[in-house]
């Protein structure tokens, strides 16, 4: 999977890298079980600060997405490790979109089929990568 | 025989000088980064090709003058040997020269035509890179180490055998002229440096195992194989000069202990060898990785631009403290150089020489 990164960007690169990543187990680029680069070679890769990539494992290991063990690394959490928590933590992310949506003028409709199409590109590209 | 040797030599060093600009990582010319549609265009293939012929032809003059001069003056061994060296060292500045000139006319090329002043800057990784890297494994650097853990201990039990004076220096006639009292140490000198000089050659193997696969955002497949090559043939090259390294001197040990197992051309003949095979091997290892991303079929995407000219001082030297890399591929040639905001580098080329500098003034 190829994570790009934007270093001149707003967004944060640790912000940048973690995003990428779920992106990526959403599409089916990786997936569950599979462990990512140590935080060495993945510095390096990209040639930044092994700070900031820690900060990006860390910042996933929060939210339950991977799991750092102490010798095999980071490992992509699968569908099951999830659980209630998880989902009140997403509904109040979710709210200050969605009221930001209805504020700017979306209609339910608009936001519906917006959520919707999003869906759809990650179902499709995983089921082309399978 | 000497001037074949320089020749020899100096023909390699020009070759390669003079291919430098098409050997090279092909997105970047001259030490700095072209956007992958101005690739093509006309006035940097002017620039490439005008280096190209100006080293080219420096190097003709100079070398068929060398030869007229040692073969029809009364030069003597030394003054073929000084005047072959200065010769390589001539053709080398030339060309580093003419890489500075091109290099300011490259940036000027670039920033006249704001090539990348509405492109994005990004940075690329590959998260299953590093499943597809080819480099050995590094436990096969120990082989040479153990031969010559096994010589030390050779000479420490034939001791006795040794002649009270150890040679140190062979003439061209393969007869030792260079002598110096026998100790333990003068003793297992020569394994020694070679046991350090093998230290040396698995800390940059395993420097440059550890350091990043970096990958190129508008040509992402093109610098994958590049970088991927490059890391295989860098550490079979490595392997392939440090073993024979290890033959060449503990060949020398073995002759120090019995002086009538080989014969004096022999003695002569084997350094030539060896000589020999580090240059073919230097030549494929160019060739190989130079030729790696040539053919690479590309899906250019617009608007992107991975320029790292900002951590690229003069385009040849590489100075970036975020990136824990320990080496990087060279801009300009084919190769790695050190990334000298990391101390672990330094640690790694300059430790090993201090000590065999250390050893041999001892």
């Amino acid at each position: 999977m190829i994570i790009r990164i934007e270093p001149e960007s707003e967004v944060p690169i640790y912000l940048q890298i973690a995003n990428q990543i779920i992106e990526g187990i959403a599409r089916g680029h990786i997936h569950p079980g599979q462990s990512l680069p140590s935080v060495r070679t993945f510095a390096a890769d990209l040639g930044i600060n092994m700070h900031t990539v820690n900060k990006s494992y860390h910042h996933l290991e929060q939210k339950g997405i991977i799991q750092i063990m102490p010798k095999s690394g980071a490992i992509i959490a699968s569908p099951q490790d999830f659980n209630e928590t998880s989902i009140t933590r997403l509904k109040d992310a979710f709210k200050p979109l969605i009221a930001e949506s209805l504020v700017v003028g979306m209609s339910h409709q608009q936001i519906q089929e917006l959520v919707t199409s999003m869906i759809e590109v990650f179902k499709n590209s995983k089921e082309e990568t399978q | 025989m000497t001037l074949t040797i320089f020749l020899f030599m100096s023909l390699i060093i020009a070759g390669i000088q003079t291919a430098i600009p098409f050997l090279v990582n092909r997105s970047v010319i001259f030490g700095v980064t072209i956007p992958e549609k101005h690739l093509q265009n006309e006035t940097l293939i002017a620039f490439k090709k005008n280096y190209c012929k100006l080293v080219g032809l420096l190097s003709i003059i100079l070398l068929a003058a060398y030869t007229l001069w040692v073969l029809f003056q009364t030069a003597t061994e030394e003054q073929i040997v000084i005047v072959g060296i200065l010769l390589e060292f001539v053709i080398i500045l030339f060309s580093f020269a003419l890489y500075f000139y091109y290099h300011g006319k490259t940036l000027k090329l670039k920033t006249d035509n704001q090539w990348t002043g509405n492109l994005k800057q990004i940075r690329v990784a590959d998260l299953s890179a590093r499943s597809r890297d080819e480099m050995l494994p590094w436990q096969v650097f120990l082989l040479p180490m153990i031969i010559t853990i096994g010589v030390i201990g050779y000479t420490l039990l034939q001791y006795d055998l040794l002649p009270q004076q150890i040679p140190t220096h062979w003439g061209p006639s393969g007869q030792p002229d260079a002598f110096t009292e026998k100790t333990l140490l003068s003793a297992i000198l020569m394994p020694l440096t070679l046991f350090v000089m093998q230290l040396m050659f698995l800390g940059i193997h395993l420097g440059t195992k550890k350091s990043g696969i970096k990958l190129s955002g508008e040509s992402t497949e093109a610098s994958r194989q590049r970088q991927l090559a490059l890391r295989k043939y860098s550490s079979w090259l490595m392997f392939f000069v440090s073993f024979l390294i290890t033959v060449l001197l503990s060949f020398f040990q073995l002759q120090i202990i019995h002086p009538d197992i080989i014969s004096a051309t022999a003695m002569f003949a084997i350094p030539l060898g060896f000589l020999f095979l580090i240059l073919v091997g230097t030549i494929v290892f160019a060739v190989r990785v130079g030729r790696s991303d040539k053919f690479a079929i590309e899906t250019i995407e617009e608007k992107l631009t991975d320029s790292d000219d900002s951590h690229w001082k003069g385009g040849l030297f590489y100075f970036n403290k975020n990136d824990p890399s320990i080496f990087v591929e060279k801009r300009f040639g084919v190769g790695w150089t050190i990334n000298l905001a990391n101390p672990i580098g330094y640690l790694i080329i300059f430790v090993p020489l201090i000590a065999i500098l250390l050893f041999s003034f001892l």
